[in-house]
């Protein structure tokens, strides 16, 4: 084949057989089996998540992102990078959101090489900017697992041990070009407590699941792209502590934005740059130091102090704290002293189960069950019922 | 769990049970139970051992005397170490829930090379080294000599066995080779003959077929077996391949002349004895005038398993007296030997029946019938006499004594043909006499007249009808079993088109097309790029596979499939092979995935299993019909037509597509498995075909997935890999194909596990 048959257009090159999707259920068809599986697999992820569990709250995650030639397949619309690098650009400000003290860095890979797009940081803007432009690069040959896990491993190695050291690959390809043993490097990865998850964007490979097992990753294959957006923001919460990750009291530094009047500087982030970036007269200041950072959080560059907000550590209070799970109940075995009416919508309980906050007794839609567990964080019900008065003493 | 089958209770190793497995056993009892034979097939990775083996154990404690034997063959060493694996399992369970050990004795046999714990013997390199290195140090006559000059080494493993081995028999308990080596070891005994002799009181053996079905063999080993035992034929597809095998002789010019070396040796040293001791040929000769009615008192009583090369006829009878006197009977071989060097310079092809190779014999060098059938059994006589130590290989000779034999027994089923040369050489003389057997039933016949129930039993023995035809026997029980799966995990697609839309079929008048070998390239490149880890291909020959590789390099077709994975091929050279295999495996389990091109029939298509990620995709290319142009199938063809009413088509199509469905069995391996298989071939979506394919491969084999272009096969595969590719956890199988005790006693599931059997 040559190069112009590779790039065939969209009407000519993809034959998909969207009929195929309708399936009658009744003879148990291969369709509802699998969405059966998927579904109640998400049912207990949800159950399972651990309460009171140490949970690695400040986390260092690399994104590897597969540029090889097989991300310009158009599987994806328009093709797997365009819409990955959009999934991504969603997943990386939902990141910072729940993980508000956590970093973030990003590493390409693709001719059989590992490329560092950004470094281990703590702001979303200045990694999405780089990753749109990759949009416009090339995807080549084979990618390299080896080499990236390698390029992961240099930076994520001399994290404080306090940290959880992630690494989240995307990887397009069905095959992975390695200059060495890489059996070896997924043991080092495990010795470094690193823990590798990898969304695959075709098929299962042996290697990928290999190094998940080991490391105590998830491996996720997608089926389509809610699928594929559903596995990648499951990543946004933060994973389960190791054990041999050690805990510790941290120093940190609690800097409010200041506006100097008297002369402007050049913030310490910034200070390579050849621009003017960065430059001006406001910025959090290190309450050690004094140095002058643009963008929290981020670890003090002169006295290596962590400097956060008040706010940003708030946010990830939830995750330690989790909203107790609510209760399932069919609509039929309801007695009559509940409401028909959700509490948090008020709309009118119309689906097979309603769901009962065990706190307040309230009863909430699918639908909202769903948005408080997943986004809200605290039940709309407790907050608007006066808590009885329990004598702790 | 214990199980309650048809009123038998069964011990089962496992808390959960596959429905087919119940199913399996339940139609193995009935069998048992009318004393008959059986044919079962059962997709591979189920559990087939394991619920054979739980029924028969339980079978052999409830009823002792109506079975006494278990006799497990399969085909391979690492096999044979499976199965004992399995039977050790079943035993710590017994021996869990009884609270102690059963008396229950188990143990596998192998060849000596397995076997010998000799510190010279041993290390030698090839299987015949060991045999030879043994017998020189075990040989009866070696003993003797040994009595009177103590120089003479021999085996101490041997003689403490032969002290001590008979009077105390090992524990009961479950040996596997690596046991019995210890044993020996620990007691000093020789494993190989302790487990020789040890089979005749143990409740279960496990070999190889070979010790049942090559009559040389199984007149040693299996002779003195009971007629209460139950004969198991495990991975037995090919079974009938193996019968005619063992009963077929292939001469060559350079066994004549390696033949006429081994009479000039005997005749050395006859002179020799002559002058030592001539009483010793005399005693010999006189034995052969009571002739061999000792061995035909020992079969009235039915005391041991007929061979086939011995007929009745020859022992009741004495040894002829032109080949009684030694130098006589060396005179008579080498008459003979001359005529065959005669017959072998033909310039054309010859074929006839024995019945005309023998007039022919009698004319040109006035040998008859009578003594030529004597020859095999002579000639061992005059070997024993002469007490030779085994330096020199007479492997030839016994060869030619063994032919004679043959032909002079048998005048139906077989023939005989001399080939000038190789059909693929036809510049270069080399003459070879083939005498084949085309009936598969010859050898296979004592087994099944002595033994009261024998199961034959394979993943894929589809169509089920044809095994009884071609064998010869009438079986109580015929069932074909499909798997029971909580998700589809085989994909079956037959492609007959390219993407444009040109027919792909290896017909004999298209295969050399470039446009079908064209389509057979980008299937591949198709399928690399979407399918991950490993891909096995399987063409129908040597020839054929050369032939398209080198049209794909042509092509450009090789460069592509590497961008996306490392190419590696089958070659006919074993060495080279398993250096391949080795790193296709490593390939794989790496990420870098690979292609296996190989051949069906070949080493890989039959003994490798290519299970998870070492075969995500099995392509097969075309329909692969055996070679149809060779003569002895065409002459086993007629046969079969004269003589069993099966006709040519339907014999070759079923040995096709026994073939097809072994080649993509190779990659599903269990219910956790799973894996896409490629027709690549219209044909296969023809009626006849496709009713060929195993039970459990057709159900998944819809009319949708038949005849697709090469897009639409690359489209379906994608949505299935990634479909596998989710999670997939043990609970979700639970009660649809794993069953715990409770779910597999409740009335619906038994109405569910009534099915997964086709009963014919």
């Amino acid at each position: 084949m040559d190069e112009e048959q590779d790039k065939a257009y969209t009407w000519e090159g993809d034959y998909e057989r969207t009929w195929e999707a309708i399936k009658e259920d009744e003879q148990g068809s291969l369709q509802s089996t699998v969405d059966d599986i998927i579904h109640r697999a998400k049912r207990r992820r949800f159950l399972d998540r651990p309460v009171n569990v140490r949970l690695g709250m400040m986390r260092h995650l690399f994104i590897i992102l597969d540029m090889s030639k097989s991300m310009e397949e158009k599987d994806l619309k328009p093709t797997r990078l365009h819409s990955t690098i959009k999934l991504i650009e969603s997943f990386i400000e939902e990141y910072y959101d729940q993980n508000p003290i956590s970093q973030l860095g990003i590493i390409t890979t693709s001719n059989m090489r590992a490329e560092k797009l950004t470094d281990l940081g703590g702001n979303p803007r200045r990694h999405i900017n780089t990753l749109k432009k990759c949009k416009d690069k090339v995807c080549l040959k084979e990618p390299s697992l080896q080499n990236s896990l390698e390029l992961a491993l240099t930076s994520l190695r001399h994290m404080p041990g306090h940290a959880s050291r992630e690494v989240l690959i995307i990887m397009g390809s069905l095959t992975t070009c390695d200059p060495d043993n890489i059996h070896q490097t997924i043991d080092t990865m495990k010795s470094n407590n690193i823990r590798c998850s990898v969304i695959g964007l075709a098929a299962e490979v042996r290697i990928c699941k290999k190094l998940c097992n080991v490391t105590n990753g998830t491996y996720g294959v997608i089926l389509d792209e809610t699928h594929y957006k559903e596995l990648l923001m499951e990543h946004t919460l933060p994973p389960p502590a190791t054990v041999n990750s050690e805990s510790s009291l941290i120093k940190m530094g609690f800097p409010k934005h200041q506006i100097h009047t008297d002369k402007p500087a050049i913030c310490v982030c910034h200070l390579d740059s050849k621009t003017s970036e960065g430059f001006g007269l406001g910025g959090y200041f290190c309450p050690q130091c004094h140095s002058k950072y643009c963008e929290l959080p981020i670890e003090c560059k002169c006295c290596g102090l962590t400097l956060v907000s008040a706010p940003h550590l708030a946010r990830s209070f939830h995750h330690l704290f989790p909203l107790d799970e609510f209760t399932e109940i069919s609509t039929t075995s309801l007695d009559e002293s509940y409401s028909s009416y959700c509490e948090a919508c008020q709309g009118r309980l119309s689906g097979q189960v309603v769901y009962l906050c065990p706190r307040c007794d309230k009863v909430f839609c699918l639908e909202c069950e769903m948005f408080i567990q997943e986004a809200l964080h605290s039940c709309p019900g407790c907050a608007s019922t006066r808590p009885k008065q329990v004598r702790t003493s | 769990m214990k199980l309650n089958v048809d009123g038998l209770l069964v011990y089962f190793p496992y808390d959960y049970i596959y429905p087919e497995q119940f199913t399996y056993m339940l139609e193995l009892k009935r069998s048992i139970d009318a004393k008959g034979h059986c044919v079962l097939e059962m997709p591979s990775g189920t559990g087939k051992t394991v619920s054979l083996l739980s029924l028969i154990v339980a079978y052999l404690r409830t009823n002792p005397v109506d079975v006494t034997k278990l006799v497990y063959c399969s085909r391979t060493v690492p096999e044979l170490e499976k199965v004992i694996e399995e039977l050790k399992a079943l035993m710590k369970y017994y021996e869990q829930e009884l609270g102690e050990q059963p008396t229950i004795l188990g143990l596998a046999l192998s060849s000596r090379k397995n076997l010998c714990i000799h510190p010279r013997v041993s290390k030698e390199p090839t299987g015949k080294e060991v045999d030879a290195g043994c017998q020189g140090l075990t040989a009866s006559y070696i003993r003797t000599k040994h009595h009177y000059d103590s120089s003479i080494p021999l085996c101490s493993y041997f003689e403490a066995f032969d002290d001590n081995g008979r009077d105390a028999p090992i524990d009961p308990g479950v040996y596997n080779l690596d046991d019995l080596k210890d044993i020996g070891q620990e007691r000093g005994w020789c494993p190989y003959f302790l487990a020789r002799y040890t089979i005749m009181h143990a409740n279960i053996v496990v070999y190889s077929y070979h010790y049942l079905l090559d009559p040389k063999i199984a007149e040693l080993v299996s002779k003195d077996l009971p007629k209460t035992s139950v004969v198991v034929f495990d991975e037995a597809h090919n079974i009938d391949n193996v019968c005619i095998d063992s009963l077929s002789v292939n001469i060559t010019r350079r066994t004549l002349d390696r033949g006429e070396g081994n009479l000039e040796y005997l005749k050395g040293s006859i002179e020799r004895i002559k002058e030592v001791d001539e009483n010793k040929l005399k005693r010999e000769y006189q034995r052969l005038v009571e002739g061999l009615r000792l061995a035909n008192e020992e079969r009235e009583t039915e005391a041991q398993l007929a061979n086939p090369v011995l007929p009745d006829e020859i022992l009741q009878e004495a040894v002829p007296g032109n080949i009684r006197n030694a130098e006589h009977f060396l005179n008579f071989l080498k008459r003979f030997l001359e005529y065959l060097k005669t017959r072998l310079r033909v310039q054309h092809v010859v074929q006839e029946s024995p019945p005309s190779f023998l007039r022919d014999v009698y004319t040109k060098v006035c040998i008859e019938r009578k003594p030529l059938r004597f020859c095999y059994e002579r000639l061992h006589s005059l070997l024993r006499t002469l007490e030779l130590n085994t330096a020199q290989d007479l492997s030839p000779l016994s060869l030619i004594a063994n032919f004679a034999t043959l032909v002079s027994t048998y005048g139906k089923g077989f023939t005989l043909i001399i080939e000038p040369f190789d059909d693929r050489a036809p510049t270069i003389p080399n003459p070879v006499l083939h005498f084949r057997c085309m009936d598969a039933s010859v050898a296979i016949k004592p087994v099944f007249d002595r033994f009261q129930t024998v199961i034959i039993t394979s993943g894929t023995l589809s169509p089920l009808d044809m095994y009884p035809k071609i064998l010869d026997f009438r079986p109580v029980t015929m069932a074909s079993f499909t798997m029971t799966l909580a998700r589809t995990c085989i994909c079956p697609l037959i492609v007959g088109r390219g993407n444009d839309q040109v027919t792909m079929t290896s017909k004999f008048e298209t295969r050399q097309d470039i446009a079908v070998i064209r389509n057979y390239g980008n299937l591949l490149v198709d399928l690399t790029s979407i399918v991950p880890d490993g891909i096995v291909c399987f063409f129908t020959s040597y020839v054929y596979m050369e032939t398209i590789v080198s049209k794909w390099y042509e092509q450009g077709i090789i460069d592509n499939v590497q961008k996306n994975k490392l190419l590696f091929i089958e070659t006919q050279d074993t060495a080279e092979t398993s250096v391949a295999l080795h790193n296709y495996q490593k390939a794989c389990e790496n990420g870098r995935g690979a292609v296996l091109l190989s051949v069906a029939r070949g080493k890989v298509s039959e003994g490798i299993d290519f299970d998870h990620h070492y075969g995500r995709a099995v392509v097969m290319f075309g329909v692969p019909y055996v070679y149809t142009q060779s003569r002895m199938l065409r002459a086993r063809l007629e046969f079969l037509r004269d003589q069993y009413q099966i006709r040519e088509n339907d014999f070759l199509t079923f040995d096709a597509m026994r073939h097809a469905a072994q080649c993509v069995g190779r990659a599903m391996r269990g219910k956790t498995d799973y894996g896409i298989m490629v027709f690549a071939d219209k044909r296969f979506g023809r009626a006849d075909k496709r009713g060929k394919l195993p039970k459990w491969i057709q159900e998944y084999l819809k009319d949708s997935v038949c005849n697709l272009t090469t897009d639409e096969a690359v489209q379906v595969s994608k949505k299935f890999l990634r479909q596998m590719a989710q999670p997939f956890k043990k609970e979700d199988q639970l009660g649809l194909s794993l069953l715990t005790l409770e779910q597999l006693e409740t009335e619906e599931m038994q109405k569910r596990v009534e099915r997964t059997a086709h009963v014919l």
